[in-house]
């Protein structure tokens, strides 16, 4: 009869066997030593790493506090921006801050000309039409530059700034910082009234929207609001004509679809736009001619004048035609895009 | 002359403007009409206890207004910051303005001063930098606060055409940046963080309360002009101010602000309804050139001095570091 063990017997202890050899003995010793190693560690920081790592950063940081973010904020605020602007929130500190950019487009990038800049008046109120085009309205920076520098009583000149770009984010607080005033009726007439110096695009986004095969063709002048004005103001209407500014972004193509859910009205595409991405952005280094014709007196007609639409419109016509014969005759003598 | 009604005593203009009045005319020259008595009631002062709000309130205001021989009333019974009451807020200031104007027209009132806001015009990317009194208020449509109070404006106007022994003088205060006033502003200005929108900067005006209540002397010296603005002479870029009161900004794009603003209202943390970011994105500023023209009163504060005095009464301690031009 076998006897069938319910329990193995125990053959042999589980715990290892005891060393026989000096080899065994020496890597017995090095395991000790390392788990003496890490309870020393763990007894100099109880946390554990993270916590370790936490505390450090802490430490590093302990200077920070919200109080001096905001200080700092603050700091790199008022670097560039003054603590007061003018009524309609132009700021000198900030346009100080970005003229030298300003001034390097206009005499080293497109390379300004300007003719006729006695047309403009020395004081008193004056309204500067200008032909709209280029896609991002630096046509307009360079107008207001080219009086600030060229006319001798170094006048400022308020562009009127189109609602699209007057609506956008980061664009409209750089035009406001930097003097322009959104195109309405009742901001026009209300710094032409104190006498200065206005600067309008008529043709608005249909002009600075244009597309490259339709460069230097005048859009219609929107609906004689800038003739208005004049008229209930008295002021002289100054033809201007801008030419250099059509090919900085030539625009082959618009894509909505993009531009509209941005809340963009257009969304531009040019030969380096966007397949350069933000490199797309540098416009082409044409070469500008900024011209000035004779001041258009409508004090004769009066300022109910403004509520006569045909008179309005004729006027309106009439100052796009001298424009596009500045125009075209720019282009009759220009040679080049690139050195005219 | 008749007696001078003040309601809405235990707000911030009615407040002080009782106790101008009070200091100026006596004490026997003002009654207060209001749900509570005034928590700080220059003495002699009567007070008629009355609930705008309740049905009747018409009728029990013509006979309090008969029997205290009124002849003006100061209307100051106005929210001055977005409730979540919303429905409680109209009815005061909506209904409860229809009761009182009612009331003044049947009782023989000479002249209705009521206070209202430049909100009201809407902060919209189309304003014209400066919104004179004839721009038709145009604001964002889901801001009850803003359109009570529109409402109540209209009430008014009304029925100073229907009555014309009514006048009504309407005033449409600035921001008024002051101790105890709550408004959106206040409410931001007392936060460390300020969400901001992302590229914009808009003009803002902050009124000192000294000027608010010297055009609201103006007003009841002068008679009824209708509707006018009360605003300092000049603008101050938001995050000027915002940098000024050294808060941190942080800015959220436009398209995410409104959805954000309307989270943190209802869960409870925001200063205001998701309404009020276009008043973080877009301009607001009033022209002040009828206060100057028919009640001869022009702001002697900046914008920035409005804005000084807030700051140095809120953080005491660093009033010097702060604003060193305001001293």
């Amino acid at each position: 009869m076998k006897v069938v063990p319910l329990h193995r017997a125990p053959t042999r202890s589980r715990r290892a066997a005891p060393p026989r050899t000096d080899r065994d003995l020496r890597a017995r010793l090095r395991t000790v030593e390392a788990e003496l190693e890490r309870a020393k560690a763990k007894a100099a920081h109880p946390e554990g790493v993270l916590v370790t790592l936490a505390r450090l950063m802490h430490a590093g940081t302990r200077g920070l506090s919200w109080a001096s973010l905001a200080r700092l904020q603050s700091a790199l605020y008022f670097a560039w921006h003054s603590e007061d602007v003018d009524e309609f929130g132009s700021d000198r500190r900030f346009t100080e801050t970005l003229q030298p950019l300003f001034e390097f487009l206009y005499t080293v990038w497109w390379r300004v000309e300007t003719a006729g800049i006695e047309h403009v008046p020395a004081e008193g109120p004056g309204l500067v039409v200008v032909n709209h085009s280029g896609v991002l309205p630096y046509d307009g920076l360079m107008v207001k530059l080219a009086i600030r520098q060229e006319h001798p009583a170094r006048r400022d000149c308020r562009m009127l700034a189109l609602d699209m770009f007057a609506l956008l984010p980061v664009l409209a607080p750089l035009l406001a910082k930097s003097g322009s005033v959104r195109a309405n009726p009742e901001n026009g007439e209300r710094l032409l009234n104190k006498g200065e110096l206005v600067g309008v695009f008529p043709e608005g986004v249909k002009g600075v929207g244009k597309y490259f095969r339709e460069r230097y063709k005048l859009a219609r002048f929107g609906r004689g609001g800038f003739v208005r004005i004049a008229l209930r103001t008295g002021a002289p209407i100054i033809p201007c004509a801008v030419v250099g500014a059509e090919e900085i972004h030539p625009m082959i193509a618009k894509a909505d679809w993009i531009g509209r859910p941005l809340g963009f009205p257009y969304f531009p595409i040019t030969p380096t736009f966007p397949a350069l991405g933000p490199l797309g952005l540098v416009p082409l280094p044409t070469k500008w001619s900024i011209d000035f014709a004779d001041p258009m007196d409508v004090s004769q007609y009066g300022p109910e004048a403004a509520e006569d639409p045909i008179l309005v419109n004729r006027l309106s016509e009439e100052i796009r035609s001298v424009i596009q014969r500045m125009i075209d005759g720019r282009l009759a003598r220009r040679r080049s895009i690139w050195f005219g | 002359m008749g007696r001078i009604a003040v309601t809405g005593t235990s707000s911030f203009l009615g407040a002080r403007i009782l106790r101008r009045l009070v200091d100026a005319r006596g004490a026997d020259s003002v009654v207060t009409v209001d749900i509570a008595a005034p928590p700080a009631a220059p003495g002699g002062v009567r007070h008629q206890m009355l609930d705008l709000t309740l049905p009747g309130a018409d009728q029990r205001l013509v006979d309090v207004l008969q029997d205290e021989e009124v002849d003006t009333i100061v209307h100051a019974a106005f929210f001055t910051s977005p409730r979540r009451d919303s429905s409680y807020a109209h009815e005061l200031e909506s209904i409860g303005t229809l009761h009182l104007v009612a009331a003044a027209a049947a009782a023989g009132v000479r002249h209705v001063v009521m206070r209202s806001y430049t909100a009201v015009y809407g902060a919209r990317g189309e304003n014209p930098n400066f919104l004179t009194e004839d721009r038709r208020p145009d604001p964002n449509p889901s801001l009850g606060w803003v359109r009570d109070k529109l409402e109540a404006e209209q009430h008014a106007l009304a029925f100073a055409k229907r009555y014309p022994s009514m006048g009504v003088t309407i005033l449409r205060f600035a921001t008024i940046l002051g101790s105890g006033l709550h408004t959106f502003y206040s409410r931001v200005l007392a936060k460390r963080v300020v969400p901001v929108v992302f590229g914009y900067d808009p003009l803002v005006q902050f009124l000192h309360p000294e000027d608010a209540l010297a055009a609201m002397e103006a007003a009841l010296t002068k008679g009824p002009c209708g509707i006018v603005n009360v605003v300092p002479r000049d603008a101050l870029s938001l995050l000027t101010a915002l940098h000024l009161a050294e808060k941190v900004t942080v800015a959220v794009p436009h398209s995410a602000a409104y959805a954000l603003a309307d989270l943190a209202w209802n869960s409870g943390i925001g200063a205001a309804p998701a309404g009020f970011v276009d008043y973080a994105r877009f301009l607001f500023v009033a022209d002040g050139d009828k206060a100057k023209r028919e009640l001869g009163w022009t702001a002697s504060y900046r914008s920035r001095d409005a804005l000084g005095a807030y700051l140095a009464y809120r953080y005491p301690e660093k009033a010097g570091s702060m604003l060193e031009a305001e001293a």
